[in-house]
Formats: structure tokens, C-alpha cells, sequence
């Protein structure tokens, strides 16, 4: 008995000192962030950098309480912005989604239609997005519409192709599974080639949104008369470095809450794939 | 299966026809919007023979290059270096982890206000830039590569007592080599997409200037071939990658598409 | 050496060795006070059903885990040297057959020409002559495991530990490997810890089985096989005999 009572104690111990561990990690962490901010707080009070250059950590917060109600001096207010930014790149990324998966998972299916589009897009393909920007805004016009191809072009090509090689790996073996079964050829289509491509797809979609977004402040710095990507690019021209870290930093978190949101969907989706 | 190559090759001969066919059409009846394929390959001619912003089209190329593989070198040795100190070490994943992943989410073209308020419109804030694209994907695929190295493999190198460095060379840095291949090759492209757009908002040279000058001179051709040249130049960069990368990792098999 | 002798020399013992960890704020007992002696140069197996703590015992003996309690014993030298063929197969795939095989003493820092001939005997032995400069990828099962096999030798180890290898090979190939394990074991004589589920593979390979019990494992019984002859036949009336005892007295995996 003695011997069992040992046992558990000696257990106990070990997993309190991976607890210990853990909160000792997390104190790490924000020491770690704080440290950050210090440094930075304490190189522009000081002077050690030029605070033309950069505005200190409490600078950028209070820009940032300030941009919420106040639109100079890039002309409008950080809500607009941030709308104007959220619209263009969910227009273009939708559409290139609700396009682009579909194609890219009847090209991986139907041989014929994939050899007929395959090398077009081939062409295609290795052109960063960004470079279309002078093309879309001959023919579009410095408008929406421009900019919403553009997004829709840098958000098209990873949902296609990762929709493509999904479709291509899938195992022949449940595809002859389907056929002994007496599936059409649609039918294996839909029940098998396309389920077993989701978690490929996704991660077409998830590249996509990446792309997307950072084409997006990319086509904004170009050429728009708002937007976080204009803002940060007024910010350059004021020479106003509050402004522009205030306008990376939400450029940053909406990227992530949009990712995350991303995640959520993607877990939802495809609730049978194994952690 | 003779047959069935032909018609592939048939089908592909049949797409890339009828996309210069479009193309003639589309621009015969608006040629101030795209040119004709003629005119494309006439002012591609003539790009090679006269200089643009008196370099030429050669050591724009050059020059696109250089500042590329410059910061991607940079976030190559860097990026491994620090992922693999936080895959390796918690602690030290600890202290820079939340910095990082503040940091990751900014795209680096975001960067380039900032980058130019500081450093001016010079090569180091053009090679910084790419940098910056170039290295998150480079850290974090190897950071999450040596993390999730397969405990099996350790265990072979803790009973025949490998020291950290024997771990380090002979597990986990192949081990985990794959992984951070993908990083590079992420960086390769996301640093090139980087450097074309640096150079269209703030250069005198490159081919991401080219397409910026054939725009603000009305001259549609030029812009055209200098998005021809970033795609090609892109396409045989990753193609040099792939090499380099089966000649890096020969155990690996072959990947098919 | 003499093995066949009746005083035989204790290479290794177990002393009431348990093993517990947390999993989902739970104790779970994984190993349950396990003592046992091991002999020179035997072929000792481990036989268990499941999911019991058969591989967490091999680590412990390892010393890739610590024991919760109890302690391992190396009586013979203090110093204990061994070598681990894995689950799978742990075999590097970016490392050649050879500079698998080499690795331990690659560790050691022996040199290259030294460790090369050591290295080329073991592939010989393990019959892979011909296949030295060959990466994993282009082996089959069986062949990977007879390097990992081949690797553990190199180390010029005391004990050998083998933590169910051939689990992963089709039946063919398995009965094949046990016979090529056996012969290995004949000509360069070890002390082997076997561990396996298959009773039929137990029966085959040991010396002695000791047989363990479901979760939390601990020591069932302990078979000694000395009377069934080299090489044993897998029909013959006493081999069976032997498999139907074993077989009634094991406790069943879920």
C-alpha cells in the first residue's frame, strides 16, 4: 500500500511541475511583450531614435483612439477605412472563391477540360497580382471595379490550383469503391472527388484570403482615395509614422481576425477530419 | 495510350490558339486598352535595344534579381536560425513567439510606408522589404517543422546519446528540412511579388518599374512585356528552386505536379 | 559464454519498476510493479495484448523513461550500453542504408574508415549487400526493419532491445524476418528483449516469455522454452501445445 501511496505522489509531483512550467512559459511571454514596448516606449522618450521616425507605443494608441472619431488628416475616419478596405477584398475574395474552387475541382476531374485550361493558366499563374494593377486600371478605371478584379485575380489562382491537387489525390481506391457501387461518373464527382479534396481546398482558400488581403493595401497605396492601404500611404506623405503604425496594425488584426474566422468555417466544414 | 497524347497535345495547341486569337481580337478593336500581339513583340524588340531610364532591359532584370536574392539569402540564414532556436527551445518560443505572431500578420507590402519614411527610397529599403516578406514564412515553417519532428526519430538519437548538436544536425535539422524548404519557397515568391511592388511604388529601376513607367507613358505594350518578364523570371526562379531542392533533399520522393 | 550451462549470469534486472503518468487529470497506471531478472545472451520476449505497457517498459529499461518507482540494474558493468530496434521503422529516410547503420558509431566520433568496415560486416550480415548507397524510401518494409536491426548492432550493444518490429510487415515477410533474426542472434550472440503481441511470433523466438497482463501491465507468468529445439517448427505437436497455453492465459485486447 505504501508503495502505490509513493506512486501518486510521485506523479502528482511531476504534473505540478509541468504546470509550473506552463505558467512559468506564459510569464515568459508577456515579460517578453512587455519588454517590447518598454523599449520602444523608452527609445522615443529618450530621443535614441528620431521620433519623426516613430511614434512611441502610447503615441500609436492615442492616434489610434484619435482616428476613431477624427478624419484628418487623411480625410476620413478609421471606420470608413477599415469599410471601405472590408468591402473591396470580401467582394473580390468571395467571388473568387465561389469561382475558383468549382473550377479548379472540375479541372482536376475532367481530363479534357483540364488540358484545355491548364496551360492558359499556366501563363497566368506566375504573375504577382500587384503586376495587373497598372493593366485592371487602364481598362477598369481607378474605381471599384479595378480594384475588386484585382483582389478577385490574387485570390483566384490558390483556390484553384489547391482545389486541382485535391481533386487528383484523391484515393483511387474509394473512387472504385463508388464505381463497384454502380456511381455515375457525377455522382463519384460529388460524393467522393469533392469531399476528399475539402481540406486541400481549404487551404487554397486560406492562401487566398492571405493574398487577397495584402493585394488589397498594395492596390489601396496605388491608386484610392481611401482604405486602410491609403491611409497608411498618407500617412508616408504627412510624414505621420502614428498614422501609419496605427494603419499596419489594423491591416495586421483584421488579416488575423479574418484567418481565424477562416478556421472556424474550415473546422465546421470538414468536422470529420482527424485533429 | 498514343492516341490519348495526341489528343492532349491537341487540347493544349487548341487553348493556346485560341487565347492569341482572342487576343488579336480584343486588341484589333481596342488597341489604346491592350496591344496587339505585334505591337507587344515590336516594343519588346525595341526594349532590347534602347535603354529605359538609361539602363537596360538586361539590368533591370538584374538588378530585380539582385535586390531579390540579396534579402532572400539574408531571410534564408536568418529565418532558419531563429526557427530553429524556438522549435527547439520553449522558453526562447516563449519570448519571441508573441512578438512574431504580432508581427506575422502585417503583409509586407504594408511595410513599405514605413520602410521609406525611415530609410528613404534607397536599395536597402528595397532589399529590407523583401526581407521582411521573405522571412516570416521561412521562421515559421521551420519553427513548426523541428517542433513536430517525429518523437521516434529523437528517441533514436537519445538512446545512442546524442549531444544537442549531434540532434540538431543529424535528426532534426533533416527531419525538419522539408518543412522549411516550403518555407523558402513561399518566401522565393512572396519576396518576388515584394520586390515587383516596392518597385512600382518607389524605384528608378527593375521590372516592377517598367510596368510603373509604361503607365504614367500611355504606352499599354510596355506594360505588357514588363508583366510578361515578371512572369517569366518568377516561373524560372521557382523552377531553380525545385532543382536545388531535389538536389538538397535526394531521399525525398518525387512529387508529382 | 557458456549459455548452456546451468548457472546462468544475470545481464540486467528490473526491480519492482512502475510506471504511471497523467493523462485527462487522471492517474493512469501504465506498468505495475514489474521485477525481473534478465540472462546473458538469452532471447527473452515480452508478450502482452494491446495496448498494455509493453513499449513503456522497453523505454524504461532504455532509458528514454524514468520509472515512477523501482530502478533498472546493469549488474555486469555500470555502464550500460544499448541498442533500440524500433516500432516501424525508425530508420532515418535521409540518411543511406550505410550512414544509418554507422550512426551510433558516427556519434562516438570513431572513424570514418573503422566504422565503414563494422558498418559493411552488419549490412552483410543482415543480407543487404548491394543496397549500402540506397535511401529508406527505396527499400521494402522487411528491408528497413533489417537495417534498424543492422543499426542496433552497430552500437556494439550489451542488450538489444526490439520493440515489436516486424508489427508493421505482412505475414510472409514476418515469418521470414523472425528466421533472419533468430540467425543474426545465432551468430552474433546478445542479450535480446523482445516485445511482441503475436504469441505464435513468442513462441518462435524465445527463451523464455514472459507474459503481462492488460493495463496496468505486470508479470503474468513466465514461461521457460528450453525444451522446445532450435529451430522450432510452427506445427509441431509440442510448439502448439505450448501457443494453446499461452493463447488461454493471455488477457484479450479490446
Amino acid at each position: 500500500m505504501k508503495e502505490s501511496e509513493k506512486i501518486v505522489s510521485s506523479v502528482q509531483i511531476e504534473e505540478k511541475k509541468r504546470a509550473k512550467e506552463k505558467i512559468q512559459l506564459f510569464l515568459i511571454s508577456a515579460a517578453s511583450v512587455i519588454v517590447f514596448l518598454g523599449i520602444w516606449e523608452a527609445a522615443v522618450r529618450l530621443s535614441w531614435v528620431n521620433s519623426q521616425f516613430v511614434c512611441s507605443p502610447s503615441e500609436a494608441f492615442m492616434a489610434f483612439v484619435d482616428k476613431l472619431t477624427q478624419p484628418n488628416p487623411d480625410g476620413a475616419v478609421l471606420g470608413v477605412h477599415i469599410w471601405e478596405s472590408l468591402k473591396l477584398a470580401l467582394i473580390g475574395y468571395v467571388a473568387a472563391a465561389v469561382i475558383g474552387v468549382p473550377l479548379g475541382l472540375l479541372l482536376g476531374y475532367y481530363h479534357t477540360f483540364d488540358k484545355l485550361v491548364n496551360p492558359i493558366f499556366e501563363i497566368i499563374r506566375p504573375i504577382p497580382p500587384i503586376a495587373w494593377i497598372p493593366l485592371s486600371v487602364i481598362w477598369l478605371g481607378i474605381g471599384t471595379t479595378a480594384k475588386c478584379f484585382i483582389i478577385f485575380l490574387a485570390a483566384f489562382v490558390p483556390c484553384v490550383i489547391n482545389s486541382y491537387t485535391g481533386v487528383k489525390l484523391t484515393n483511387s481506391v474509394l473512387i472504385d469503391v463508388a464505381k463497384t457501387c454502380g456511381a455515375s461518373r457525377w455522382k463519384i464527382f460529388i460524393t467522393v472527388c469533392t469531399p476528399s479534396a475539402m481540406p486541400l481546398a481549404f487551404t487554397g482558400i486560406r492562401v487566398a484570403l492571405g493574398n487577397a488581403w495584402s493585394t488589397l493595401v498594395a492596390a489601396e497605396m496605388l491608386s484610392a482615395t481611401a482604405g486602410l492601404g491609403y491611409m497608411i500611404q498618407q500617412g508616408r506623405a504627412l510624414g505621420r509614422s502614428d498614422i501609419i503604425i496605427v494603419g499596419m496594425l489594423t491591416i495586421g488584426v483584421i488579416g488575423a481576425v479574418l484567418t481565424a474566422v477562416l478556421n472556424k468555417l474550415e473546422n465546421r466544414v470538414i468536422r470529420w477530419r482527424a485533429k | 495510350m498514343e492516341r490519348r497524347k495526341l489528343k492532349d497535345i491537341c487540347l493544349t495547341c487548341i487553348s493556346l490558339i485560341a487565347l492569341v486569337v482572342l487576343w488579336v481580337i480584343v486588341s484589333n478593336s481596342k488597341p489604346d486598352f491592350f496591344p496587339t500581339p505585334q505591337a507587344t513583340w515590336e516594343r519588346f524588340l525595341k526594349m532590347a535595344e534602347t535603354p529605359i531610364s538609361k539602363t537596360t532591359i538586361i539590368g533591370h532584370i538584374l538588378i530585380s534579381l539582385k535586390r531579390v536574392l540579396t534579402a532572400l539569402v539574408l531571410a534564408v540564414a536568418s529565418g532558419i536560425g531563429i526557427g530553429l532556436i524556438m522549435g527547439w527551445s520553449k522558453k526562447m518560443n516563449a519570448v519571441l513567439g508573441p512578438i512574431l505572431t504580432a508581427l506575422r500578420p502585417i503583409p509586407p507590402i504594408a511595410w513599405i510606408p514605413l520602410v521609406i519614411l525611415w530609410f528613404g527610397v534607397g536599395e536597402f529599403s528595397k532589399v529590407l522589404l523583401v526581407f521582411i516578406g521573405a522571412f516570416f514564412p521561412v521562421v515559421l515553417n521551420t519553427a513548426t517543422g523541428v517542433s513536430m519532428v517525429d518523437p521516434m526519430y529523437l528517441n533514436v538519437g537519445r538512446v545512442y546519446n546524442a549531444n544537442t548538436f549531434q540532434m540538431l544536425c543529424h535528426v532534426v535539422m533533416p527531419a525538419a528540412l522539408p518543412a522549411i524548404m516550403a518555407g523558402v519557397k513561399i518566401a522565393l515568391s512572396s519576396g518576388w511579388m515584394v520586390v515587383v511592388a516596392a518597385e512600382m511604388i518607389a524605384s528608378k529601376s527593375g521590372l516592377g518599374f517598367l510596368i510603373t513607367r509604361g503607365n504614367e507613358s500611355y504606352d499599354v505594350a510596355l506594360v505588357l512585356c514588363g508583366m510578361i518578364l515578371i512572369g517569366l523570371v518568377g516561373a524560372i526562379l521557382s523552377a531553380v528552386f525545385t532543382l536545388m531542392e531535389r538536389w538538397l533533399c535526394p531521399w525525398m520522393e518525387k512529387k508529382n505536379g | 559464454m557458456s549459455v548452456d550451462g546451468k548457472e546462468k549470469r544475470v545481464k540486467l534486472t528490473l526491480k519492482n519498476i512502475s510506471k504511471s503518468f497523467y493523462a485527462r487529470k487522471e492517474i493512469f497506471e501504465a506498468v505495475n510493479n514489474i521485477s525481473i531478472d534478465v540472462y546473458e545472451n538469452e532471447f527473452l520476449v515480452i508478450l502482452g495484448p494491446g495496448q498494455c505497457g509493453k513499449s513503456v517498459l522497453l523505454n524504461i529499461i532504455s532509458g528514454l523513461e524514468k520509472p515512477t518507482a523501482g530502478e533498472v540494474k546493469f549488474p555486469s558493468n555500470d555502464e550500460k550500453k544499448v541498442g533500440f530496434v524500433f516500432q516501424k521503422t525508425a530508420v532515418f529516410p535521409w540518411k543511406t542504408v550505410m550512414q544509418n547503420v554507422e550512426f551510433s558509431q558516427e556519434l562516438k566520433g570513431v572513424n570514418k574508415a573503422r566504422r565503414r568496415e563494422q558498418a559493411q560486416y552488419l549490412i552483410e550480415l543482415v543480407g543487404l549487400k548491394g543496397f549500402e548507397n540506397s535511401y529508406p524510401r527505396q527499400l521494402s518494409g522487411g528491408m528497413k526493419q533489417r537495417v534498424g536491426i543492422a543499426r542496433a548492432y552497430c552500437s556494439d550493444p550489451d542488450i538489444l532491445l526490439m520493440d515489436e518490429p516486424f508489427g508493421a510487415l505482412d505475414a510472409q515477410t514476418r515469418y521470414q524476418m523472425e528466421e533472419e533474426v533468430l540467425r543474426i542472434w545465432e551468430k552474433e550472440k546478445r542479450t535480446v528483449i523482445f516485445v511482441t503481441n503475436n504469441i505464435e511470433e513468442a513462441v518462435y523466438l524465445g527463451d523464455r516469455i514472459i507474459l503481462l497482463s492488460e493495463c496496468p501491465a505486470s508479470v503474468k507468468e513466465i514461461y521457460t522454452l528450453e525444451a522446445l529445439q532450435r529451430p522450432r517448427d510452427y506445427v509441431d505437436t509440442e510448439f502448439l501445445r505450448m501457443r494453446e497455453t499461452i493463447e488461454k492465459n493471455m488477457d484479450l485486447a479490446l
